[in-house]
């Protein structure tokens, strides 16, 4: 019985974290967040596609690194600790839909994700009030899409979408006017949300059975990645709140000797801890296809995401006021939680996906 | 990384499954638990129980095989836990004897004293009780009191013990005392004393559960003899923390696998109460299932590192935590989720039959309290992985 990563693994990620702490330091990320309309170095995304960071989980065959699904959440969790902006997970994610569909136009495009060569989003939210699991309402005709896409994470600027359509997943190249966008500004800066008209031509990538089974696969990979970030934003929130609380005074002494404080930065450890043995466990799982597999990514998911809006939330508080402005750091981390957990498979999914996996109906 | 257990390790299980399938047979579990069993009366049960583990060799697994050990190892012990506790099994009764006494002779002891002591503990001849807490003395171990003074070679203790687990069935007890005043961990000194000596008195206290599982020792000039004190003198706080740290591993699968009966027996009730649909009761039942599940990811994280010959430093306090605090989350929702039929004790008309939820709410209380109360827990990580100041 084995906790730690592999040989391999563990270099991965220690050198995904050197890369980061080089080419995206906070201050650097934060100014690519706040002023870039793109919302991503894409010089840093070419080198992370050079690198080989956009084929971890796809097998040697695909042109991937066959690291699978641990493998992704060490490099997620580095990326949680950054705070690195952009569509990693996006991409990620949009791979995952393309290898499950099977045909040409899928795997030429999974290339390109992988070269770094173009960015494809899967455009999945029909309305307002519909979550990721519910039933597209966008229509294929065979030759057109024809509806409209919100929440479509950094599709501004991608090559092509995926679009979940009442007939399957359709693959929609950005047009040469581009694409009819409106951003939709979310609490988080860093994000890049924008909703897309679509009457669009496009190709037909999986009919309706064999997209819910892409989609089941996204949005396991989802809630493992986006429980991964979460954990890398509490660890990160963490050390930032331990830091300020030592060099903080009051009543002439550091704050970090009071013990109310201490035991929150406790209570923050615990659940920092607790969510990486439960994310790295359902990594393990689904590599190795546990049958419990389901159970643990749901509960990775719902407890990670419960646990970072603590963590981030109480860091700012740690920080007090300071910890309310825009300067300081810590409400880039509390604002990333958010979005990962209402957007990459909300908690109350999650929940339901736990009691379902464990055969309470 | 690999969470897998190894052959071997099934193999463990699997056996043991055997064993327990055999060896609980019905009228054995009915026994346990029918209601109408007084304290006593389970005292035996379980005392019976134990000697059939013992015969088995799943005692002491991971000593010397002089003592009967078979070169156990963590993750064994850990299984063994798990399966006892999956198995609905109650707790032998001389698990001090079992899980601190005997390591600490083994370790610390002498011959004589190993000869003497370890055979009446694996068979339960003697049943031991922990005599470490006092009034004044909880978290703060060390502060303790009760005094050994010197008569001629041996020792005559005065002060008082409370909270002493199996009190009230124990033979022997096995003592911190104070041997020199001046020196807060190194005048502290381990004593073995038989509970029937004079100068001792043992009173059971009656816990908010009704019971009176634990009680209070007071010692007036018992008689301590020099051939039972354990290792040298003022090595008792050494000792009492090696002791201490043998058992790591021991909840890291077994509380999970607990929970996952709770956690059953809840959902079939809500299901009879025809609630199951109910979007506050979905949620509520949920959670608990994931944070169980997140609490046995982090047992194994533990399991793991005992496996590779680490000795588990403050995820031992995240354990602690985890489990306790669980728990009174657990039967606080199980007393709500499930009505007023949760509430009816065990003996009471239209009582649960499967499970005495009451007591459990009840008992759900001591765990952050006992063995390093949750604030200790939280001090340990704050100030020994965190690295925050003290004032």
């Amino acid at each position: 019985m084995q906790f730690e990563l592999d040989e391999d693994r563990a270099l991965l990620k220690q050198s995904t974290r050197e890369l980061l702490d080089k080419e995206a330091p906070l201050e650097e990320s934060r100014r690519i967040m706040e002023d870039s309309d793109l919302g991503f170095s894409k010089t840093l995304y070419a080198q992370l596609a050079e690198l080989g960071y956009l084929g971890l989980t796809l097998t040697e065959a695909e042109g991937g690194a066959e690291v699978g699904c641990i493998g992704l959440v060490a490099v997620l969790e580095e990326m949680g600790r950054a705070a690195f902006p952009g569509p990693y997970l996006d991409l990620v994610l949009a791979s995952e839909a393309l290898r499950a569909c099977d045909c040409d136009l899928a795997r030429e495009w999974l290339g390109r994700i992988v070269a770094g060569d173009a960015i494809a989003v899967i455009a999945r939210r029909d309305t307002l009030q519909a979550d990721d699991a519910a039933p597209a309402s966008a229509v294929f005709d065979g030759k057109q899409v024809a509806g409209s896409k919100l929440f479509v994470p950094f599709g501004s600027h991608a090559d092509a979408l995926i679009v979940t359509t009442r007939q399957g997943l359709v693959l929609v190249p950005r047009p040469g006017t581009g694409w009819n966008a409106t951003p939709l500004e979310t609490l988080d800066h860093a994000q890049r949300f924008v909703e897309i008209q679509l009457a669009l031509p496009g190709t037909r990538l999986a009919d309706a059975e064999q997209a819910q089974r892409a989609l089941a696969r996204v949005d396991r990979v989802a809630a493992l990645g986006g429980a991964a970030l979460a954990l890398g934003l509490m660890e990160r929130s963490l050390e930032m709140a331990t830091q300020y609380t030592l060099e903080r005074e009051a009543f002439g002494v550091p704050i970090a000797t009071f013990q109310v404080l201490q035991h929150r930065q406790a209570e923050m450890f615990l659940q920092t801890e607790a969510s990486r043995a439960a994310v790295y466990r359902a990594a393990w799982a689904v590599d190795s296809n546990e049958p419990n597999a389901a159970l643990l990514v749901a509960a990775a998911k719902a407890y990670a995401g419960r646990a970072a809006r603590f963590v981030c939330g109480a860091s700012i508080q740690l920080h007090g006021g300071v910890g309310f402005t825009w300067e300081y750091d810590p409400h880039i981390f509390l604002k990333r939680t958010k979005t990962l957990e209402e957007f990459y498979g909300t908690t109350h999914q999650q929940l339901e996906n736990a009691l379902s996996a464990a055969g309470i109906a | 990384m690999d969470l897998a257990f190894t052959q071997e390790q099934e193999q463990f299980r699997n056996d043991l499954r055997q064993w327990l399938k055999q060896n609980l047979d019905r009228p054995f579990l009915e026994e346990i638990r029918d209601p109408a069993n007084d304290e006593d009366k389970l005292f035996e049960i379980r005392r019976r129980f134990q000697v059939k583990l013992n015969d088995a060799g799943y005692l002491g697994m991971d000593w010397p095989a002089e003592w009967g050990g078979r070169g156990a190892t963590a993750v064994e012990k850990a299984i063994f836990q798990e399966e006892i506790f999956r198995a609905d099994v109650p707790p032998i009764p001389n698990l001090l004897g079992v899980t601190l006494l005997a390591p600490a002779l083994i370790h610390h002891g002498s011959e004589a004293q190993r000869r003497r002591f370890i055979p009446n503990i694996l068979n339960c001849e003697e049943v031991w009780c922990q005599g470490f807490s006092e009034p004044g003395a909880g978290s703060d171990l060390a502060g303790l009191r009760t005094r050994a003074e010197p008569d001629g070679e041996d020792f005559r203790i005065y002060g008082q013990k409370v909270w002493t687990t199996f009190g009230p069935w124990a033979d022997w007890i096995f003592v911190l005392a104070r041997t020199d005043a001046d020196d807060r961990h190194g005048g502290i000194s381990f004593f073995l004393l038989p509970l029937d000596a004079e100068g001792i008195e043992v009173r059971g206290l009656r816990q908010i559960t009704g019971e009176s599982e634990f009680g209070e020792v007071f010692f007036d000039g018992a008689l301590a003899k020099r051939e039972h004190l354990v290792g040298a003198l003022g090595e008792g706080w050494r000792i009492a923390m090696t002791v201490l740290s043998y058992e790591r591993g021991s909840t890291s699968l077994a509380e999970p696998a607990r929970n996952d009966r709770f956690l059953a027996d809840l959902a079939r009730g809500i299901s009879e109460r025809g609630t199951a649909q109910r979007a506050d009761v979905r949620e509520k039942l949920a959670w608990l299932l994931v944070e169980n599940e997140v609490m046995r990811g982090n047992g194994y994280r533990t399991l793991a590192g005992l496996a590779s010959g680490r000795s588990p430093g403050p995820e031992a306090s995240i354990e602690k935590l985890l489990w306790s605090e669980l728990a009174q989350r657990q039967s606080d929702a199980a007393l709500e989720l499930l009505g007023p039929q949760a509430h009816l004790r065990a003996d009471s008309a239209h009582a649960r039959p499967t499970m005495d939820w009451s007591r459990e709410y009840l008992w759900s209380r001591a765990g952050t309290i006992y063995s390093g109360s949750s604030e200790i827990q939280r001090n340990i990580i704050a100030k020994r992985v965190l690295n925050l100041p003290t004032r």
